[in-house]
């Protein structure tokens, strides 16, 4: 939960599951972290730093918006 | 599945508890005006036996889970736990200081430090499992 009340949300686990059911840990050696921090990202349990952000949407090819959304 | 870092913060948490524990539950009862030379022994034997224990329980550890590596959320979550212990670390030099002001000898000022470092410790590493199990 963020200070302005909204929450940021993601489409890993999807993206993932579109590219060739990529696994979480080759997910966290891709942008550089461990896989308890991709598991917790995807849980929303943890919104990474704005260089692991672009690091994911670089692996995955997409934009930035379309791995993470910001909700009111 | 526990990753490195709470397995290793477990430990830790397990080793001050029994070694502390051990440490009090024998001292406490034989409470004297000043720290007596026996009571420094048993001391220093706690914090060798938490040593060791720490040294051979990373060891398997290591052993068991190869990925050991870091990264952000475990420096933020390591951060968070740091300035929560803070708190209670405060509070208990504030409380030391009144016991070395309002007590005679140097038994109780010492332990009251003692007793709040082991808690802050002990809190620090409590709110970073928590933090690990639900998000920092």
């Amino acid at each position: 939960m963020g200070k302005g009340g909204g929450f940021i949300t993601n489409d890993i686990r999807g993206l993932r599951q579109r590219h060739g059911d990529m696994t979480q840990q080759e997910l966290a050696d891709q942008i550089g972290v461990t896989r308890q921090t991709v598991n917790a990202m995807e849980g929303n349990k943890y919104s990474p730093s704005l260089e692991v952000a672009f690091r994911i949407a670089r692996v995955f090819g997409v934009r930035l918006e379309d791995v993470f959304q910001y909700a009111e | 599945m526990f990753s490195f870092q709470e397995k290793s913060l477990w430990l830790m948490f397990v080793g001050l508890v029994a070694g502390f524990g051990f440490y009090f539950a024998t001292v406490l009862p034989m409470a004297t005006v000043d720290v007596m030379p026996q009571q420094m022994v048993l001391f220093v034997l706690a914090v060798f036996a938490l040593v060791l224990m720490q040294i051979v329980g990373h060891v398997l550890i290591a052993i068991i889970d190869r990925r050991s590596g870091t990264d952000e959320r475990d420096r933020l979550i390591a951060l968070k736990g740091t300035r929560i212990a803070a708190y209670v670390l405060a509070t208990g030099v504030f409380l030391a200081l009144c016991a070395a002001l309002l007590t005679r000898g140097n038994f109780i000022f010492t332990h009251v430090l003692l007793a709040f470092w082991v808690l802050a410790q002990l809190t620090e590493i409590g709110a970073q499992l928590v933090m690990y199990r639900r998000g920092a």
